[in-house]
């Protein structure tokens, strides 16, 4: 009999080879399972908070150590260590979390296992990171425990960052000096620089003219006085008398080799923004230095501190 | 309108150029203002900022700011070539004193090279006492009294590691990120990258203890590799005149001097004129500061400007070459600007062969020799001021195994140690390092590190951070690379050493 199958028939078919192919996937593939159940409501979306102690302390270590093979770009084993919900959801052998779970065991197995992760010579997590997992795996995994309530977890380390700079930023920082200062690193070659390409601020190197540098040049450089941060006049002419005041943004300033006295002091404290000061041979008494020892200011080279 | 014979000398020096000149000054001229057309457009995007080098050829070492801020503006490197023991000096291990005489277990052995050991070695528990000392009570062994006294201010590394066994290779990695010669050294990068403040004196300045030997790899372990050669690390003997051939001859006046250096000097220009190479004006900037240096470097080393108490606090000699003396000598240096200092001191390779190489003789007389100037070197730079933005490294190439060496089976005429690249301890002090640390651990033999391990390239990146580099911005292209001193593995800066 060439009958045709009714169009019910028909549709019935293809949703039972759909569903078995969906039946198939979930069974393979339990990332796919788990997002059919949150789609389809069986199962809630896993979700860490973001003071958890999963977010501050754990997820960036997966990040880090793990995330390259088991995340979006590749998750072998089936596993992604991307998200809360990942991580819950396992691997092809299924979950992977507990105190004695395949995750903990994997990170802990000695560096020659081949079943060592990570793999190939990447460097093992280190103690401290290994602290960090088994506390928050013996605790239930969960993403709810806010970070500051796990008092034995060692202290955080963060990796450092490099700061990052936006040069229009900087040059307008730097505009309103910026020919001020043209004119007086032609007039003092090599003796004026910026602290860093990131900053506006300027650092003093007259030890390099050493005795041809005086009172008359320091007082030629105010101008650039707001931006003056770090200033050495060790081994230089200055003395009593050097506008030393005027100089407020200054927070280090060394005066070593100098022939400064006690009379410089007055001067010094007008020095508002200064944290460190180095008087290393020079006649300045130690007691006209208690203001600025009050202040909480770093001093160097009163006393013999060098024996 | 241009004078018709200035037209003349423009054609002259156009046609003097060659294709090579065109392409050298290309990729800094045409090149350099394309980057800098690309820099403010392209500003913020991620990866690696594209720093700028470009100096005027006649100040090559003129003061270039670090991309941020610094907490180190110099360096004084200690290097102590032949590789001190880290089980007799910093990592104290007492169960290790426990097992000695023992035989090494099979586990330490399998798979593992040794540059002597064979066999079955005899585990060899710590030589000498150890005492805890400083602040946080950190062991140290009682061949370094004086610096004991320094603890608070060191930021201990208990666990570097290399892959390199063997010295020249190990040293070179220490010094250029590289096993292979023809890499720029750490010294060459800091003066390439920042220049140096005083231009009257090199920016990378080396001294050399221990009676003129070196370090096994040589003087490429100062050298500029691909850098430009000017720099290249500058040796002063610290004995008689600090660079050979610098003073004047006998009945030559430095006005004379002077003449001659006019004289090639006009020389120089005209062959500039003439073929437009910039090493040209490099060559005329270094008899300028050769003339210079004559009377900058002379005062600088000669340590008889000290006050005696300066000089018996060092243990230094006016008129020796020794470790004390340089250290001295380094300080002075320091205080003058002088960008990177780069002291060796060889003599640690306690293999328990000859006499000198005994951990009871050799390494005890090599404490003998520098513990005292080292110690005396941080307390002068605290004391002046200058520990704030200098940053001391001390350290050998790579660490000694707690075994006793047993070259060819046999047993050794004194107490040694073989070659160990597994784990090793440095120290850093000074400008942005956290004082009073200790970093990583090693296990109870000795052995293996295990915690925080710290590769070379990681110590690498982390003094660059201190100079305020990212590690990954410092290079240079060279072979279809952009090289850099940590090199392509990647590099960590170690959060927990900067203060």
């Amino acid at each position: 009999m060439t009958g045709r199958i009714s169009a019910w028939a028909y549709a019935a078919g293809v949703l039972l080879v759909t569903g078995c192919g969906i039946a198939a996937a979930m069974a393979l593939r339990p990332g796919f399972a788990a997002t059919v159940r949150q789609v389809t409501g069986l199962e809630p979306a896993r979700i860490a908070a973001p003071d958890s102690f999963y977010t501050v302390r754990v997820a960036p270590l997966f990040d880090r150590h793990c995330a390259g093979c088991h995340g979006a770009r590749a998750a072998k084993g089936q596993l992604r260590l991307d998200s809360f919900a990942a991580v819950w959801r396992g691997g092809r052998h299924g979950d992977v979390l507990g105190k004695d779970g395949e995750l903990y065991r994997r990170i802990t197995l000695p560096q020659s296992d081949e079943k060592a992760m990570p793999p190939d010579g990447k460097p093992p997590l280190s103690k401290d990171e290994l602290t960090v997992i088994r506390l928050w795996l013996a605790d239930g995994a969960r993403g709810d425990v806010p970070a500051a309530t796990v008092k034995d977890a060692p202290r955080l380390v963060l990796p450092v960052t490099i700061p990052q700079m936006n040069p229009q930023d900087v040059a307008r920082q730097r505009a309103p000096l910026a020919d001020e200062l043209a004119r007086l690193q032609k007039r003092y070659p090599g003796l004026i620089a910026y602290e860093s390409l990131a900053s506006a601020d300027l650092q003093v190197n007259a030890m390099l003219a050493g005795k041809r540098f005086g009172d008359a040049d320091l007082q030629a450089l105010l101008p650039l006085a707001a931006r003056i941060v770090r200033l050495d006049l060790s081994g230089t002419a200055v003395t009593d008398a050097a506008p030393l005041s005027g100089l407020r943004a200054v927070t280090h300033l060394r005066l070593a080799g100098t022939g400064l006295t006690g009379a410089v002091a007055p001067a010094l404290d007008g020095m508002a923004a200064l944290k460190v000061l180095t008087v290393t041979g020079t006649n300045i008494a130690p007691e006209s230095l208690a203001g600025l020892r009050r202040r909480g200011v770093t001093i160097h080279g009163e006393g013999d501190d060098g024996a | 309108m241009k004078d018709p014979r200035l037209l003349l000398t423009d054609l002259s020096r156009i046609q003097a150029q060659t294709r090579r000149h065109f392409l050298g000054w290309g990729t800094g001229g045409l090149g350099a203002f394309f980057l800098n057309a690309a820099m403010t457009e392209d500003a913020r995007a991620d990866g690696p900022q594209t720093l700028n080098f470009a100096r005027d050829p006649a100040t090559p070492l003129s003061v270039l700011p670090p991309p941020f801020r610094a907490r180190a503006k110099r360096v004084i490197y200690l290097h102590m070539g032949g590789a001190p023991s880290q089980l007799d000096l910093f990592d104290y291990k007492p169960v290790l004193a426990r097992f000695h005489g023992h035989d090494c277990p099979q586990s330490f052995l399998k798979g593992k090279r040794f540059a002597f050991i064979s066999g079955i070695p005899k585990l060899l528990g710590p030589q000498f006492p150890f005492r805890q000392a400083g602040r946080n009570g950190t062991w140290i062994s009682d061949r370094m009294p004086h610096l004991e006294r320094r603890l608070d201010e060191l930021c201990l590394v208990k666990s570097m590691k290399t892959d390199q066994f063997n010295h020249a290779p190990a040293q070179l990695l220490v010094h250029t990120g590289d096993p292979r010669t023809g890499h720029a050294s750490l010294g060459s990068w800091v003066t390439y990258g920042l220049g140096s403040e005083n231009q009257n004196l090199p920016g990378f300045i080396v001294l050399v203890s221990s009676g003129g030997i070196t370090a096994n790899a040589g003087k490429p372990l100062w050298g500029s590799g691909f850098l430009p050669s000017v720099y290249q690390g500058v040796q002063c003997r610290s004995a008689g005149e600090p660079v050979l051939y610098l003073d004047n001859p006998k009945d030559v006046s430095r006005a004379q001097r002077r003449q001659v250096l006019d004289a090639v000097d006009e020389i120089n220009r005209q062959t500039h004129v003439q073929f437009g190479n910039p090493e040209t004006v490099a060559r005329i900037a270094q008899y300028e500061m050769a003339f210079r240096m004559q009377l900058e470097a002379s005062d600088a080393m000669d340590i008889r400007r000290e006050s005696p108490a300066v000089l018996e606090r060092y243990g230094a000699e006016p008129g020796k070459t020794s470790y004390a003396n340089n250290c001295l000598v380094a300080r002075r240096l320091a205080e003058r600007g002088v960008r990177f200092i780069q002291l060796y001191h060889w003599g640690w390779d306690s293999h328990g062969t000859p006499t000198d190489e005994g951990v009871n003789v050799g390494l005890v007389n090599r404490c003998r020799e520098t513990d005292q100037p080292t110690a005396a070197l941080l307390a002068d730079l605290k004391a002046r001021g200058l520990l704030e933005d200098t940053l001391v490294v001390w350290g050998g190439e790579f660490g000694r195994t707690p075994m006793w060496e047993n070259r060819g089976g046999q047993e050794m005429a004194f107490i040694g140690r073989d070659h160990h690249p597994s784990a090793f301890s440095i120290w850093m002090a000074g400008g942005g390092v956290k004082a009073g640390l200790v970093h990583g651990q090693t296990d109870d033999m000795g052995y293996e590190i295990v915690q925080d391990p710290v590769e070379v390239r990681d110590l690498h990146a982390t003094m660059l951070y201190l100079l305020g580099f990212d590690h990954q911005a410092l290079k240079y292209p060279y072979q279809g690379l952009d090289q850099k001193l940590t090199g392509v593995k990647p590099a960590r800066i170690i959060p927990q050493l900067l203060a």
